[in-house]
């Protein structure tokens, strides 16, 4: 096997008239890991998707999949590409179950026991018209149809907005089982949690453009360990470097305060020297990470 | 019971505004249409002369079957013509309005999801149809009021004011009819493409009750609520009872769609709908076989509706190609086989006329097929698709080929059922048209049906959102072969649509005996490119997600 990413997105943009929808993606997607995909409402998270499906073609940059230009070769890639899209339209007259066979049968591949495994895992009526179907169902079907494919590439766009914990929780051991087959995956989520248990690696998109890319470990060291401490001498925290937020806690020397993660080593001496009496750090989570990019940075 | 009407005013507003630009296009061709015509026909059969050369010809039976059959004095006016000639037609026009505003009002509304965020504030259960039937009647009213207006300013001849306004209010009254009927099917249906089926379906069905009524006994034609336009006779006898025979059924019909409504859940139909498949049957695999599972039943309608208008045209061909019934010394004069020659001639006729209209009407499924290329991707059904080892190639032709075999289909069961039932009911079989007229009706308009599916093709490969003009060019084509010849249209005006561009065949003036195959080959060229310039446009471009 090479080594060469199953995605890679050069510089991509894409403007509809004057708005620039796209101004600037690039990563790259390997086989074997799930990637995260993660960013606001309007952010461009569906949009880049649609350039990588060849919906709609990129104003610049470049994107290829499986080595291959994704708008010139769009056919070639879909043949070993699974998809589910973030809103699930389907026929209003046509069943789940018919459905199902269909997508299956555009791909070149049949109904198997491993898709009635899947109905039934997901807990899907095939024989109701897609019309009556919830959005949860209506993903079931997309996500039923791209399980029982043997796809090289999944692509999820918020797949589990609509579905219930339990149907979540199939969907994410689903998506380990082909992490372990060394399949690529790019999953684009609202759920951070989700992300932060799912993927190895991660991009954070904020209008148009990539602003982060890695795994959590290495973005944690971008922001701030929030450190809770009951100091046995008093000490101005304040005064250090890279401290941030400091409040005083109920007792006496004790401090709540962030601090960035260069700092840190510096901050524990100094910590040290005033004999520590308890201390609690707590990483930031994904979603501080992500508060961070989005509220500190605009101001 | 109050409740179940609170805020109707205001969602009858939100539908007038949501509805604006339709209302206002429609309001305008309407109006333009009958006012205009109307400030036209003093020039057009001013003189007595005028009138007496149409006079004949009105009371044939083609031309009752495609207008109706009035009664006018003997020596009619001005406007007794122009009610005879436009009545049934802008009666058609004004329907077709109120079937698709009403409901895009109601079931089109509850198939987005609309009703329900609506229902979920403090509206009465009945509010949204309510307001969808507040909408028709406002719309027909302002209609009826320009009507009744406009035809007072046109200063025709033999007009009152009277009759002016029972034009207006007439129209008015039976197109609700139509409309509410709409609304009935939108509570029985479950979605809105049934729901515009089925009330097609009846209005179809009062439109031929309406012409066989009218040819056999027009005094039957009271079992058509179309026919009902007819007997409101506005400048001679003039009878307001058919208005109000067609206000009391509207007000049943709401009753029937409000107690239908009240007894139904949101976003379901009073029709149940059925478990389907629980796995696709092996002739579902690809998009032309999804086209097809889908549309079918529309197509077999189309294709059902339209062999049957020809076939109840055909069977008047005994009575049309009768020149004894209005001349009886015909036969002593010149003799059988002038005689013959003359029924032929009078079928030919007749027959060419109507297969311009069977063409305008046979290139509606195959418009409608090629649009809905674009309508599902709007409605993010080819997402799925797309995303699949599928190219824009495939699925265009998919669609396009759909598109116009439905239309050829349609087309060629029209005219077959039209001629052959026709040459059937003839006392005199050589009168009938032969096959080689046969073929000749055939190949002389099926190229039209073709320019106007490559233009619906280069519109949707191109710029999608001006499919409408589509439909208004097909709509002014039609109406310039349906009332041509009537409104003395000139040349240029009856040319402007494909349907104008081939000579008239069958036909057997000796020039132009032949279909022109010259402008058939060219015709051709022009909607094979077409197709190819729609399928680079649809290749390129963006695909629009919902």
């Amino acid at each position: 096997m090479t080594n060469e990413p199953v995605l890679q997105i050069n510089h991509l943009q894409k403007k509809f008239g004057h708005f620039e929808a796209l101004k600037n993606i690039t990563f790259d997607v390997h086989a074997g890991e799930v990637f995260g995909f993660i960013g606001p409402n309007g952010a461009g998270k569906s949009t880049t998707i649609r350039v990588l499906l060849g919906l709609i073609r990129a104003t610049d940059g470049n994107a290829t999949i499986f080595g291959q230009d994704v708008w010139s070769n769009s056919v070639a890639i879909h043949r070993r590409l699974a998809y589910v899209p973030g809103d699930v339209y389907l026929w209003p007259n046509l069943t789940g179950g018919e459905i199902i066979d269909l997508l299956l049968k555009v791909n070149g591949t049949q109904h198997s026991s491993r898709t009635d495994e899947l109905i039934k895992q997901f807990g899907l009526d095939p024989t109701k018209k897609a019309r009556t179907y919830s959005k949860g169902n209506r993903q079931k079907v997309a996500l039923i149809a791209a399980f029982s494919q043997d796809a090289d590439f999944y692509i999820f766009d918020e797949p589990t907005s609509g579905l219930d914990p339990l149907n979540e929780r199939q969907f994410q051991m689903a998506v380990l089982n082909l992490k372990q087959q060394g399949k690529a995956v790019l999953l684009s989520s609202h759920i951070l949690s989700e992300v932060e248990r799912m993927c190895d690696r991660i991009a954070i998109i904020r209008e148009g453009t990539i602003i982060e890319t890695g795994s959590l470990a290495e973005m944690r060291h971008l922001t701030r360990t929030v450190i809770n401490v009951t100091l046995k001498t008093p000490l101005d925290l304040t005064q250090l470097a890279g401290v941030h937020n400091v409040e005083a806690g109920q007792h006496p020397n004790e401090w709540q305060f962030s601090v960035e993660a260069k700092s840190l080593p510096a901050v524990m001496a100094a910590l040290t020297e005033h004999h520590i009496m308890a201390l609690q750090s707590t990483p930031p989570t994904l979603e501080d990470l992500f508060m961070h990019y989005y509220t500190t940075e605009k101001e | 019971m109050t409740t179940h009407f609170s805020r109707t005013g205001r969602l009858t507003g939100l539908a007038l505004r949501r509805d604006r630009f339709k209302i206002l296009i429609w309001i305008l061709v309407l109006a333009g249409l009958m006012v205009g015509v109307a400030y036209k026909f003093t020039d057009i059969f001013g003189t007595q002369h005028e009138i007496a050369a149409i006079k004949d010809t009105l009371k044939s039976p083609a031309m009752v079957a495609l207008l109706g059959a009035f009664k006018f004095t003997n020596n009619p006016s001005t406007a007794q013509i122009f009610s005879t000639e436009m009545v049934v037609f802008m009666a058609i026009a004004q329907i077709i309005m109120n079937i698709m505003l009403g409901i895009h009002a109601t079931r089109g509304e509850e198939d987005q999801g609309i009703t329900e965020l609506v229902r979920s504030r403090a509206v009465g259960q009945l509010a949204p149809l309510s307001a969808a039937a507040l909408e028709l009647i406002i719309v027909n009213a302002i209609i009826a009021v320009i009507y009744g207006a406009g035809l007072g300013f046109s200063g025709m001849h033999g007009m009152t004011t009277a009759g002016n306004w029972a034009v207006g209010i007439g129209l008015a009254a039976v197109s609700l009819v139509f409309g509410l009927l709409g609304l009935v099917a939108a509570q029985l249906a479950d979605h809105s493409a049934s729901a515009t089926g089925l009330t097609y379906g009846l209005f179809g069905l009062a439109y031929i009750v309406r012409m066989m009524t009218d040819v056999q006994n027009p005094d039957y034609t009271w079992w058509s609520p179309l026919g009902w336009v007819e007997k409101i006779s506005p400048f001679y006898h003039l009878n307001w009872l058919p208005i109000a025979l067609s206000l009391v059924t509207a007000i049943i019909l709401f009753f029937l769609a409000a107690s239908i409504n009240l007894n139904r859940d949101l976003n379901a139909g009073a029709l149940a709908t059925r478990p389907g498949r629980r796995t696709a049957s092996s002739f579902l695999r690809d998009p032309a076989s999804l086209l097809w599972r889908r549309e079918h039943n529309v197509i077999i309608g189309w294709i059902i509706g339209i062999a049957v208008l020809g076939m109840t045209y055909g069977s008047i061909y005994n009575t049309v190609g009768d020149m004894l019934k209005t001349n009886p010394t015909m036969q002593q004069v010149f003799g059988a086989n002038v005689l013959h020659e003359a029924n032929h001639a009078m079928l030919v006729n007749f027959t060419s006329t109507l297969v311009v209209l069977m063409a305008a009407v046979a290139a509606i499924p195959g418009i409608q097929l090629v649009y809905k290329l674009y309508s599902d991707e709007t409605n993010g059904w080819l997402e799925s698709l797309y995303a699949r080892p599928l190219s824009r190639t495939r699925l265009f032709f998919s669609y396009v080929i759909t598109g116009i075999l439905s239309s050829l289909v349609t087309f060629v069961g029209a005219i077959s059922s039209l001629i052959f039932v026709g040459n059937a009911t003839l006392d005199h079989p050589k009168d009938g048209l032969t096959m080689f007229e046969f073929w000749q009706s055939i190949w002389g308009q099926l190229p039209a049906i073709l320019v106007f599916i490559g233009i619906a093709v280069t519109i949707i490969g191109w710029w999608p959102r001006i499919r409408s003009l589509n439909w208004l060019y097909l709509g002014l084509g039609f109406i310039s072969i349906y009332m041509g010849g009537m409104l003395k249209l000139p040349k240029w005006a009856q040319h402007l649509s494909p349907l104008g561009w081939m000579n008239k065949v069958p036909t057997n003036k000796v020039p132009t005996h032949d279909v022109e195959w010259a402008n058939f080959s060219w015709m051709l060229t022009l909607s094979l490119a077409l197709i190819l310039l729609g399928w680079w446009g649809y290749r390129r471009r963006d695909l629009h997600m919902s």
